[in-house]
């Protein structure tokens, strides 16, 4: 058999885990770490957009700032373009950073409100690239088109634009070192529905341009399933699934994941009142008191003895997926 | 006129001179979810503020009226509104936690609830209250009774919302957003706790949402709005099966669906949603809508049926064809 020479991923992350140390009391003694990420394997190759699922706390955003480097990691690897920036020196790792750039879900607080979109955009042209004069106005303007904006927009405020064009300006500006890699995270959670539409048109057809791979963080399972070539479910700061879309719509094999796709609201009322649901007992136990053995054991429908006492390793498949629990 | 549940004829909220919501009637009979569903600044906060004579001091009902069990609540004195709120008509909000005290216990929140309508001892109103939390679905709830709104989630508070909005059996619900802060999973639970409450009670629900997803699952009658203004009305499988208006169409025609191939570009609507001040004479969509001719900028299209109990405001309704897969 001849084994396919693959790219080089655009990102890999090997048994990445960030925890959040608790701060002694005056009277109290420091309180467990909180896991908020504890041991990811993920890759992404060139191109591809890989969802990132989960609920609130689940670790997904505490994941995505470490990948840009806003946080450090407390273990494992991250690796960008096969380099590893947990450990890289300030100046290496400003070098690697043009290459992984990250979209927010609300641009109002992620853009400076005293500076023209202009600027905003021409920054990191300036600072990396060295752009100056009529080569940065061009480019600026040419960003600008690119995300559907007009040039003389450069001189506009963000609080004078609209929340879609806001986020334009927020993929303008990431995208103006030409990375390889965006993570975005939730980054149509804040729009309204018709301009939403128009956001993940513009980010499906930036990537057929340039070749930009994603990490498309989102707990809108519709928006992954139309966005992504692969998913990946994180519960407790693990990944508990993961598998190319089709497979996973088709039907997914971790308990968590079944009950996060059968929550999902479909939006024709038919297919919706024809569903049966599986109503999850329970909440998200905190991630600074995580449960031995598989960490959602106490809330799935199908655990027994094993699951919390073992836990369970995310395990390939011979359809192409991973899923990580004793009884998939 | 009906003579249980609510009925509101010709509602008009005025800001500054502008009407930003427009001659607004529909009705929600006992049992009966109403969804009131639009996009940011369509007025549908501002209806639901309205119909509790809460509106804020910059806004102000210029016409119509609103009448709760045939008897007209609208333009009351702040002390017999006081007699209606919470008893015969009750509110819950999106972000629950900001709307309890945080000084008050769980059990002072939904007693105090109580009291404000009976002349009962403290004792009957915690008795009460504490069979409204079990009836919410709180586990442990005389242990809640004793905490405060910190100590519980977000679904846990939207819970005690429920709880406190519904000790007193209104006949009407509105509910502004209720599940928009939750997780997929809690809004399920959420979702399937007022649909069991509505059945169980006989409690009209005026639902104001963003998300069709919501409106599919638990909608009886959709109103769909526009710039102020009810653009459409109907059952909720007619207007999902054969909208009638040139907005419902696009809107239902932007949400990823499970049949739309993946990352196809999704209908978006050109342009945005008009302010308040260039409100021109005419239909408000006018100017961004594929099927307007100049009648529709100069005169203001009269809701009027075109099947039974669906009503549209267009001079050009009709579904179209192949909505659902349509490209831009």
């Amino acid at each position: 058999m001849i084994v396919p020479q693959l790219p080089t991923p655009v990102l890999e992350l090997r048994d990445v885990a960030v925890h959040f140390a608790g701060r002694a009391g005056l009277f109290s003694a420091a309180p467990p770490p909180v896991r908020a990420v504890d041991g990811i394997d993920l890759d992404i190759q060139p191109g591809e957009t890989v969802g990132l699922v989960g609920e609130s706390g689940c670790g997904k955003s505490t994941l995505s700032n470490a990948i840009v480097g806003l946080l450090p990691a407390t273990r494992g690897t991250i690796r960008l373009h096969g380099q590893d920036i947990t450990g890289a020196s300030p100046a290496k790792l400003r070098q690697i950073r043009q290459h992984v750039q990250m979209i927010f879900q609300d641009p109002l607080l992620s853009l400076d409100p005293r500076a023209t979109i202009g600027a905003a955009i021409a920054e990191p042209l300036e600072v990396q690239a060295g752009l100056r004069g009529q080569a940065l106005r061009a480019r600026v303007a040419e960003l600008l088109e690119q995300v559907g904006l007009a040039g003389d927009d450069a001189t506009r405020y963000p609080h004078q634009m609209s929340g879609g064009q806001r986020q334009r300006v927020a993929i303008a500006r990431a995208l103006a070192l030409q990375p390889s890699l965006v993570v975005c995270d939730e980054p149509v959670s804040a729009l309204d529905v018709s301009v939403r539409a128009q956001i993940l048109n513009l980010l499906i057809a930036l990537q057929r341009r340039t070749g930009v791979a994603y990490l498309f963080v989102s707990h809108d399972l519709a928006v992954v399933r139309h966005i992504c070539d692969r998913v990946a479910v994180m519960y407790l700061g693990r990944i508990v699934e993961q598998a190319p879309r089709d497979l996973f719509f088709a039907g997914p094999k971790h308990p968590y994941s079944r009950a996060l796709m059968s929550a999902v609201l479909e939006a024709d009322p038919v297919v919706q009142r024809g569903r049966q649901r599986i109503v999850l007992q329970g909440e998200l136990p905190s991630p600074s008191d995580i449960p031995p053995g598989c960490s959602f054991h106490g809330r799935c429908p199908v655990a027994t003895a094993i699951c919390s006492i073992e836990r369970p390793v995310l395990t390939p498949r011979a359809d192409g997926g991973l899923v990580a629990c004793h009884h998939a | 006129m009906i003579t249980g549940g609510l009925d509101v004829a010709g509602l008009t909220i005025a800001i500054d001179g502008v009407a930003v919501v427009d001659g607004l009637s529909f009705q929600v009979r006992p049992g009966e979810v109403v969804a009131l569903v639009g996009e940011s600044g369509c007025g549908k906060s501002l209806t639901a503020l309205a119909l509790l004579g809460l509106l804020p001091t910059s806004a102000r009902m210029v016409a119509g009226e609103v009448r709760l069990s045939g008897r007209r609540i609208s333009g009351l004195a702040e002390s017999a509104l006081r007699k209606i709120r919470g008893r015969a008509l009750s509110i819950i909000f999106q972000e629950p936690s900001s709307a309890l005290d945080p000084l008050s216990t769980i059990g002072a929140h939904i007693s105090q609830a109580y009291r404000l309508h009976h002349k009962v001892s403290a004792a009957d109103a915690q008795a009460r209250a504490l069979a409204m939390l079990t009836s919410v679905g709180i586990p442990d709830p005389a242990r809640r009774m004793l905490q405060y709104p910190f100590e519980l989630s977000g679904g846990m508070c939207q819970r005690v919302m429920i709880a406190m909005a519904l000790i007193n059996n209104p006949s009407v619900l509105v509910a502004d957003e209720p599940t928009t802060a939750l997780d997929v999973t809690i809004q399920a639970q959420i979702l399937d706790l007022m649909k069991a409450l509505v059945a169980e009670r006989g409690t009209g629900i005026v639902l104001i949402t963003h998300d069709m997803g919501v409106v599919a699952d638990i909608a009886d009658r959709v109103a769909v709005m526009y710039a102020g203004r009810i653009v459409e009305i109907a059952p909720v499988a007619a207007l999902f099966a054969s909208p009638q208006h040139p907005y419902t169409g696009l809107l239902l025609a932007s949400v990823p669906h499970a049949d739309v191939a993946a990352k196809a570009a999704l209908p978006t609507i050109e342009g945005r949603v008009p302010s308040p001040r260039q409100f021109g004479s005419g239909c408000r969509f006018a100017d961004r809508c594929p099927r307007a001719e100049p009648a529709c900028a100069q005169e203001v299209p009269p809701l009027h049926a075109t099947a039974e109990g669906h009503l549209v405001a267009c001079f050009h309704p009709g579904s179209p064809p192949g909505l659902r897969t349509m490209q831009t």
